[in-house]
């Protein structure tokens, strides 16, 4: 996947260009996220033991992905390592999907300023992952060669859906951090969002993609303009 | 998303073309309603604002009157409690749901309206667009600004006059259709 066509997170349209960002700006508020229950995917010690000698052996990256077939139950919230790897020094990190939705709002904001978008009030990020049915983040756990404990987590990806819980859901704000785009991230990401709205029996997923990223999810499973039916906006800042 | 067959006559809320466009766009955000409620209540009209009273075996009757599938009432009803805004005509004579749209978001940046319904013998008068001004109204109430839809293709000049504009910067709207080949 090249730079070019996850350039600019993705840009889906709720991305700043069609709002008119007018609402006075409010004072910080902290996510309450506390209530949400994370269930963490613990891998069997005998699967460990086998990445992490070939990890040591080989010095490459793994794609460590949950075997599941479409019978599997799932719990949800789902976690789970998608990629493992080891630096040159040594370090490892992992990147982590999660559809929890444990998302801090100030790195998200951070993040949002990294692909580039314009800024959003803090209150309002949070209130519309609070009203999102399905938050998917990527993050990212470095640790030392050696190193116990949790390592250094920040994110590096996400991307959120409404919906009626019944019915039809909408993707919204998918974005990778730059650092990390061009590895198949973003892709694994709407992969596991998609999945995880087909469990939960949401029949209808549509979302709006600028034209340089329409490929991108033609190649994911979605249709421009099925059946001729058309996105349309109420009076676009275009 | 299935609308009246014709366009109903009624006066143009929208401002003269000669605006640049975002105060067009302010301009609509303030406009009233091209037929009033009160307007509507004379012809025999009630608009409401939440479903509190809405029949959701009408409901599905008007919905499948349009060629929608049949839907579980169940799912109707999830899908109702999770809206942004909700906005149906009910018929006073029959005391049933003639109109109807709804929309789902975030509640603060973006929103979808989805279902836009008129039973057929009702078409015609204007329902439709009363409704769809009346959710959009609703959304701009809340603060959301980004209001979006999906229009099938015979339907696109519907939803014109009212300000909805199709792949604005060649934004496609797409739905996923299959799993993505290897």
């Amino acid at each position: 996947m090249s730079a070019l066509l996850l350039s600019s997170a993705l840009n889906l349209c709720s991305g700043p260009p069609l709002v008119s960002l007018d609402f006075p700006s409010t004072p910080a508020l902290a996510l309450p996220r506390g209530s949400r229950n994370q269930k963490i995917r613990k891998l069997k010690a005998g699967f460990w033991e086998s990445i992490r000698s070939g990890i040591l052996k080989n010095n490459t990256a793994q794609v460590i992905e949950p075997a599941s077939t479409a019978e599997e139950e799932v719990p949800f919230p789902e976690e789970f390592v998608l990629v493992e790897r080891t630096r040159p020094d040594g370090t490892v990190e992992q990147i982590i999907f999660s559809s929890g939705g444990n998302v801090d709002v100030y790195d998200l904001q951070a993040l949002c300023d990294k692909v580039g978008w314009p800024r959003r009030p803090l209150s309002k990020l949070a209130a519309a992952l609070r009203n999102s049915y399905l938050v998917a983040t990527l993050h990212s756990i470095s640790k030392s060669a050696g190193e116990e404990g949790n390592g250094q987590k920040k994110l590096i990806g996400m991307a959120r859906a409404t919906s009626d819980h019944a019915f039809n859901a909408t993707i919204w704000d998918v974005l990778v951090d730059p650092s990390y785009q061009g590895q198949g991230l973003g892709k694994a990401l709407i992969e596991k969002l998609i999945r995880a709205l087909l469990q939960r029996d949401i029949g209808n997923i549509s979302l709006f993609a600028d034209s340089q990223v329409v490929e991108f999810y033609r190649n994911l499973g979605f249709e421009p303009d099925p059946e001729g039916i058309k996105g349309m906006f109420w009076y676009p800042k275009y | 998303m299935l609308l009246p067959t014709q366009i109903p006559i009624v006066p143009n809320p929208l401002p003269p073309k000669t605006l640049t466009r975002p105060r067009r766009r302010d301009a609509a955000v303030s406009a009233a309603y091209s037929v009033s409620d009160e307007s509507l209540s004379a012809r025999g009209f009630t608009f409401h604002r939440s479903t509190e009273r809405l029949n959701l075996d009408h409901l599905n009757s008007v919905f499948a009157s349009v060629g929608f599938p049949r839907r579980d009432l169940e799912k109707i009803r999830t899908a109702l409690e999770h809206t942004d805004a909700v906005v149906w005509a009910e018929y006073e004579k029959t005391r049933r749901p003639v109109a109807f749209a709804r929309a789902t978001g975030d509640g603060v940046f973006n929103a979808i309206i989805w279902d836009v319904v008129v039973d057929p013998s009702f078409q015609g008068i204007g329902l439709g667009k009363a409704v769809m001004e009346r959710t959009v109204a609703a959304l701009l109430r809340k603060g959301i600004r980004n209001i979006a839809l999906y229009s099938e293709p015979r339907v696109l000049g519907f939803y014109r006059p009212l300000g909805f504009v199709a792949d604005p910067g060649g934004i496609r709207g797409m739905v996923y259709v299959r799993k993505p080949k290897k």
